[in-house]
């Protein structure tokens, strides 16, 4: 075989995937597609069948935006994801490093704690935390999506692994320094760890915004709701049949937070898997 | 292995450097926020679910008091609930397996583009950040009997049609949409596990002649262990809470054809205020979570292990 022929077979192998992979994305962008292409497009040729863009509208928009608070959700939205993130970041952080560095009575045991929750899904609390947030009187408000979340098994567990790859010599030289535990948290620690705090970010702002479970279980009205609320009692009440507002509304929710992560997509995967080089 | 090492030096360490007596105090001050809102939502009511699956709710005095085990007896014999075990496994079973096997050859193929990687990879992971509730309704458009994408399609060449009104379909409808959703996540899992694979074993097995499809089967497959076994676990525990489909593309129905368990319990315990009932689900789900995990590091866990000291 000749250099020749094997930099050719390489380059249709090259192609092929990409022809592989190009089928499978088609088919995974399809519901953008189709949503986008039907809220863009005047009613009476929505149903035609043509993939065509001529006579493109933005009407439906206009509609979906005026017949939803929308501004309201997204405002819920952010509140909620800012305040879980920052009360994992205080928890979990100094949680993390504890577990990961020090060595105290217990310690082992609490990580079988953490790995055991890990496992859980939300469904098997939610009916006494629901119970307990009744109690308080705080069903309908911003709190009750908030506080049953400022700590996370995941994020403890994530800052755990992340902080035993630190290099020792940095702790060694803060205490030497006479720096305290909870400066070392803030001043060894927190800078050392923002691929970590980057990925797990993402992956908590994600979850916690796109979450529909846990604002069914503790709203009632729109007082608090968030996105995927919203756009659940939109799609359910209001839309009804007409599909080009509906579609523009799911894009409307949909959207924002996909532009987002393609702004955090690196540091996402890089900060997962410490050891793993990214390309 | 690099964890451990770390501890073992860092106990050294800390013999020269310790100030006695005091990392026990520190360690429980810096764990101490964590540990009591963990207990507060986590564990506390994993113990108050038990508790409240004996209770029940009495209309006429308007008190809960003590059923004993009515509520077992309510919901275990109840056909709603035997459906909604069915349900839940055909499920799993259906987007579970084929998540795996997508995902894997997509991260493959992701893996070995010279160019573009970057590209193809945000592609399969829009639909993990776009919300689901949102894009379930797009997919419900796309499944609109006869006029929808999906009957236009897939309905000319095979004899399926309405699939959201089938009880038969309907629930491989939510299971596709499952599977759309689950494929980024289980993709970046692999990814993450691709990049830890030798470079130079996989050139030692190129120059001794070895077919792509050895040296992955020789080569890839048993570096990819303990991705395989996170991605399993993800995509098992996520097949055990699905929802928001179900929500919005068949509320449950038709007839309960898509109502699995995680969906049951939020129709009993939270729609129709029926906590014991649905706090008896919750054992349910419970145990199926404690049955999940105990198969896994009996079968799953030895290929963790054997990825791991490679």
């Amino acid at each position: 075989m000749t250099a020749r022929t094997t930099r050719t077979r390489a380059a249709f192998r090259q192609i092929a995937l990409h022809v592989v992979l190009a089928i499978a994305g088609i088919l995974v962008l399809l519901p953008f597609l189709v949503m986008l292409r039907t809220a863009l497009t005047p009613d009476d040729s929505i149903f035609r069948g043509t993939l065509g863009l001529h006579g493109l509208t933005v009407r439906h928009f206009l509609d979906a935006w005026n017949r939803a608070p929308w501004a309201h959700y997204y405002r819920n939205g952010l509140l909620a994801v800012a305040g879980i993130y920052i009360g994992q970041i205080l928890t979990c952080l100094p949680a993390g490093y504890a577990l990961a560095r020090l060595r105290f009575r217990g310690s082992g045991t609490a990580t079988w704690v953490i790995l055991a929750c890990l496992a859980m899904p939300t469904q098997i609390i939610a009916l006494p935390v629901f119970l307990m947030i009744s109690r308080v009187g705080w069903l309908d408000t911003l709190p009750a999506l908030i506080v049953p979340f400022v700590t996370s098994a995941f994020g403890i567990f994530v800052f755990r692994q992340f902080i035993l790859t630190i290099p020792q010599s940095l702790f060694d030289a803060a205490r030497l320094d006479g720096v305290g535990p909870f400066g070392v948290v803030w001043r060894v620690v927190l800078p050392n760890v923002r691929p970590a705090l980057a990925a797990f970010g993402v992956l908590s702002v994600m979850g916690h915004w796109n979450d529909l479970f846990w604002p069914s279980v503790v709203l009632r009205t729109q007082r608090a709701a968030t996105v995927p609320y919203g756009i659940v009692d939109f799609a359910s009440g209001e839309g009804g049949t007409d599909y080009g507002t509906q579609m523009a509304a799911a894009a409307i929710a949909a959207i924002p937070l996909v532009i987002a992560l393609c702004f955090v997509q690196r540091q996402f995967v890089q900060g997962l898997a410490p050891s793993a080089t990214a390309d | 292995m690099i964890g451990a090492v770390t501890a073992e030096r860092s106990k050294q360490d800390r013999r020269l450097l310790r100030i006695p007596g005091t990392d026990g105090v520190i360690g429980w001050i810096l764990c101490a926020p964590a540990a009591i809102l963990l207990g507060l939502f986590m564990i506390v009511p994993l113990v108050a679910v038990s508790v409240l699956a004996f209770f029940g709710w009495d209309p006429l005095t308007q008190t809960d008091h003590a059923v004993g085990f009515a509520n077992f007896s309510r919901i275990l014999t109840s056909p709603d609930f035997r459906s909604a075990v069915l349900r839940t496994l055909e499920y799993t079973v259906l987007t579970v397996p084929v998540t795996l096997l997508l995902g894997l050859v997509i991260a493959v193929a992701v893996n070995n583009v010279r160019h573009g990687a970057m590209v193809w990879r945000t592609v399969f992971f829009l639909p993990v950040a776009s919300t689901l509730a949102a894009t379930s309704v797009a997919w419900r458009f796309m499944f609109y009997p006869h006029t929808g994408i999906i009957d236009q399609t897939i309905g000319r060449v095979l004899p399926v049609q309405g699939w959201l009104q089938s009880t038969d379909l309907a629930i491989v409808a939510v299971s596709i949409v499952g599977i759309w959703q689950a494929l980024g996540t289980t993709i970046v899992i692999f990814l993450a596990g691709l990049s830890g694979v030798p470079r130079h074993l996989h050139d030692a097995a190129a120059l001794d002649g070895a077919t792509a499809w050895s040296r992955f089967w020789h080569v890839t497959w048993p570096a990819l262990g303990p991705a395989t076994v996170l991605a399993l676990v993800i995509d098992t525990r996520d097949s055990l809470r699905v929802f928001d489909q179900v929500q919005v593309m068949t509320e449950g129905g038709p007839l309960g054809s898509t109502t699995t368990l995680s969906y049951l319990l939020w129709q009993r315990g939270i729609h129709y205020n029926d906590l014991g009932g649905g706090a008896v689900i919750d054992l349910v789900i419970l145990l199926v979570v404690f049955a999940f995990i105990g198969i896994q590091l009996r079968t799953a866990g030895r290929r963790l292990n054997d990825g791991a000291t490679r």
